[in-house]
């Protein structure tokens, strides 16, 4: 047991040298759970074995950052991937494999955004070539309200008829920390933002502090000095959930399916993320599970169900609509209530 | 020699020195100037030509006093007034000035006076002359009678009852004289004699301050014009504290040694002072006109004018010495960038009070934000609904103008569609929520009769999600509807 401990001790203070060497990216050395020390030397004879705390570095630049560099997704299995979650004072890179993908990209990253934005007044700018804005769209301030919590005053645009001033603009923008994050949407994989480029905009992120996306529409992944690439593409939104459970043919949350592209410490995985608007949290769709098998409503007794309406029942308005919360919809409609009449 | 053409002949408009040697006359028609010399060179005139070359010398003497308006085709007027001892005295700036033409190949006559009129008459007619106030009267009297600065066809008739010269004008009474002539010959005459007041429109709006910095040697590099304008501001900010004002609006003067004048401006989203901050502007704004300006053979002069100014208010900083941050950084950002990259560069959003979709945001540049922030509110009404908490689901992204797609079947005539074509690309539809119909604003002039769209969310086979609207409905006697793709969601 003894010499096991020393042997975890000299690894981790080998893995520590190295990384003091080896490149200034966040890294997040953490011990494996199980193979905690149990009990220290110096601990009470007798005593129950004490809790140590994880042995967690992080370093950034030459400097030893907290905890808090990294933004936690929420969901365990894509941070545990990440170790901690994605570090917020870098360059992340977020991949759509094509420009259709890009109302999921934008999702995605704009609930990170969210996340990021949790108790903080501060504005985010959003850089865009006009190319990208014309093909994927401008960026709808109603909509980044409803979904995400983004104020439309927390909102500022950049829109640069040319790659090269939309980099410049990134590249001041970055030094600031007046922002609470940068987003830069280009299109495809210019020569111009090469593996130079991406380590200029990452030394500013790091030294400003700031998270820097960099979206990619139709990008291939080329090499980057960002630590995390993440590719995201649209998943199919679960139905709605009522009361009565989920409701067919209906639209739910948004999804997305994120696969770790590049990162120092994970493996490549594939995950799907749902975005929960009211929570302003992510949460991984797992296999569909019964939702509550117990019905709310007692069924009629006395005859059969009614029959089913025309076509298909839609829900609407949206997200944690009345329809969806409070009430119960139509076809179970509780049968004390007599049928309602015209007029 | 430069002809033009009048009343259908070809004459002489402008002619040089050797051509005057020649006897060639102002006037005299292109036939029998060639007949007499038949090697003169003769030039079409160009009167946009000249026009365009008297602003860029207007601009130049800008370097003299704000105030430089045109004189006719080939005049311009200096209002100096308060500005000859910066340059010695009246006679050290008129021979300044007659120098520097000289050194740039114009052959420029000047004259100064209490009166334009009496200035003009001094500089047509007597050539470099100072008249001192009270002098114009003898200055004018042995002039002929376009020295007045009156039509030609009262000269002639002026001349035709032998008044003669400007003197025998200022002799006759008065009475019958604007009888006879009309009133124009006393006005300008008493304009000249100082009797009445003659204002000179100035050319370009007057900087309420302005800076500037005469350069022994000339400046070429763009690293010392910055720096120069830094120098600039320091002074320019004594001022504005004086004022009480920041500026809104700059602008940045480069005089060429050879008379060209560059004009830069720069805007700010709020009123600056800081020296240092309004170096930051120039340098992006020259950054990005790096191609456009030709420095030659350098600067010699540079000023800095504050072309708009606004009320500064001063920010109490808190005892640990950091001021409340308001965005200052923020709006010196957009600053720089609109500088560099044009107005619409920084855009904010605005929600606007519209159900239609892309009138609810209107975009608008970074700088004009602050003065559009309340947007046109209805009064409250007591009884009116609570605002509702769910608004409905709007997309993420809005195309600029919808986009026209094909859809070729739909389930009902009032039902979302089952696959549509989009960009050359089927989609099919897995699931459709809708529809929400928007009308369009009948209370807008010309869209009365606007057709009503339906919006459907859909989902596509691989889970992308899309907005898309019908415009008008189906039915028996309308054009048949139109489908769009509007916006995308998450």
């Amino acid at each position: 047991m003894a010499t096991s401990a020393v042997a975890r001790e000299t690894v981790f203070a080998l893995r520590r040298q190295i990384a003091k060497i080896e490149g200034t990216l966040p890294e997040r050395l953490a011990a494996p759970a199980g193979e905690r020390p149990r009990a220290r030397p110096d601990s009470p004879i007798g005593g129950t074995p004490e809790p140590t705390p994880d042995i967690t570095i992080i370093r950034r630049g030459l400097a030893v950052a907290s905890p808090d560099a990294f933004l936690p997704t929420g969901v365990e299995r894509l941070d545990a991937a990440l170790s901690g979650g994605l570090p917020k004072a870098a360059l992340t890179e977020i991949h759509g494999l094509e420009t259709r993908n890009a109302g999921a990209v934008a999702g995605f990253v704009l609930s990170l955004v969210s996340l990021i934005l949790r108790g903080q007044n501060l504005p985010v700018l959003w850089i865009g070539t006009s190319e990208i804005f014309r093909e994927a769209g401008f960026p709808y301030a109603r909509g980044l309200q409803g979904l995400f919590g983004i104020a439309p005053k927390q909102l500022l645009f950049s829109e640069a008829a040319k790659l090269t001033d939309a980099l410049w603009v990134a590249e001041e923008a970055a030094k600031m920390t007046a922002l609470a994050a940068i987003i830069l949407e280009i299109r495809g994989s210019p020569q111009r933002l090469d593996l130079t480029a991406t380590r200029r905009l990452h030394a500013r992120a790091q030294s400003a502090g700031r998270p820097v996306f960099l979206l990619r529409q139709a990008g291939e992944a080329e090499p980057t000095a960002a630590p995390v690439r993440l590719i995201v593409s649209a998943a199919a939104a679960a139905s709605r959930r009522t009361i009565a459970g989920p409701l067919a043919g209906s639209i739910g949350r948004p999804a997305f399916t994120v696969s770790i592209g590049k990162s120092r410490s994970a493996l490549p995985g594939q995950f799907t993320l749902e975005w929960n608007p009211d929570e302003h949290s992510f949460e991984e769709r797992r296999e569909e599970r019964p939702e509550n098998s117990v019905a709310v409503v007692s069924a009629s007794r006395s005859r059969a169900d009614p029959a089913p309406a025309p076509g298909t029942v839609v829900a609407f308005p949206a997200v944690g609509s009345f329809a969806s919360g409070d009430q119960p919809s139509r076809p179970q409609r509780p049968a004390h209530i007599g049928p309602r009449r015209a007029g | 020699m430069i002809s033009h053409r009048d009343r259908n002949a070809q004459r002489i408009s402008a002619l040089d020195e050797r051509a005057e040697a020649l006897h060639l006359k102002h006037g005299m028609g292109i036939a029998d100037a060639r007949a007499m010399h038949p090697s003169i060179d003769v030039v079409e005139a160009d009167p946009e030509a000249d026009r365009r070359l008297l602003e860029g010398l207007a601009d130049w003497c800008d370097r003299y006093t704000p105030l430089v308006a045109l004189d006719g085709a080939d005049g311009l007027y200096l209002d100096v007034t308060g500005c000859t001892h910066l340059f010695g005295g009246e006679r050290a700036m008129l021979d300044d000035i007659l120098a520097r033409f000289f050194q740039q190949g114009f052959d420029v006559r000047a004259g100064l006076a209490a009166t334009p009129g009496a200035a003009w008459a001094a500089a047509r007619f007597c050539g470099d002359r100072i008249v001192v106030s009270g002098e114009e009267e003898a200055l004018l009297a042995p002039l002929p009678l376009a020295a007045l600065r009156i039509e030609p066809d009262i000269r002639t008739s002026l001349e035709s009852v032998g008044l003669r010269t400007a003197g025998a004008v200022m002799a006759a009474p008065r009475a019958p004289l604007a009888r006879r002539f009309g009133s124009t010959l006393l006005l300008r005459l008493d304009q000249a004699l100082g009797r009445l007041d003659e204002a000179v429109s100035p050319r370009l709006p007057v900087a309420p301050l302005s800076v500037e910095r005469h350069l022994a040697e000339p400046v070429v590099l763009t690293a010392e014009i910055e720096r120069l304008v830094e120098m600039l501001a320091v002074t320019l900010k004594v001022d504005l504290e004086r004022r009480g004002e920041g500026a809104r609006m700059l602008a940045l003067l480069l005089f060429r040694v050879d008379g060209a004048v560059s004009r830069i401006a720069v805007g700010t989203s709020r009123p600056l002072r800081e020296p240092k901050l309004i170096q930051r502007l120039f340098h992006e704004r020259l950054a990005a006109l790096e191609q456009d300006i030709d420095a030659g053979y350098g600067f010699d002069l540079v000023r800095l004018s504050v072309l708009a100014a606004a009320a500064f208010d001063m920010q109490q900083a808190d005892l640990t010495g950091e001021a409340q941050d308001d965005g200052a950084d923020i709006a010196l950002f957009a600053d720089r960038i609109r500088a560099r990259l044009g107005d619409n560069a920084v855009l904010k959003a605005i929600a606007v009070e519209s159900h239609l979709p892309e009138r609810a945001v209107a975009t608008i540049p970074f700088s004009e934000a602050p003065q559009r922030t309340t947007p046109p509110k209805r009064p409250d009404r007591k009884d009116a609904p609570p605002t509702t908490t769910f608004p409905p689901e709007r997309p993420i992204r809005l195309f600029r103008s919808p986009e026209p797609i094909e859809v070729p079947a739909t389930e009902m005539p009032e039902g979302p569609p089952m696959n549509f074509r989009w960009r050359r690309a089927l989609y099919r539809v897995a699931r459709a929520e809708g529809p929400e119909r928007i009308a369009p604003e009948w209370w807008r002039q010309g869209e009365e009769d606007a057709p009503t769209r339906d919006y459907f969310r859909i989902e596509d086979a691989e889970g992308r999600r899309y907005w898309l609207y019908r415009q008008g409905l189906y039915g028996a006697g309308q054009p048949s509807p139109r489908w769009f793709m509007h916006g995308v969601f998450a």
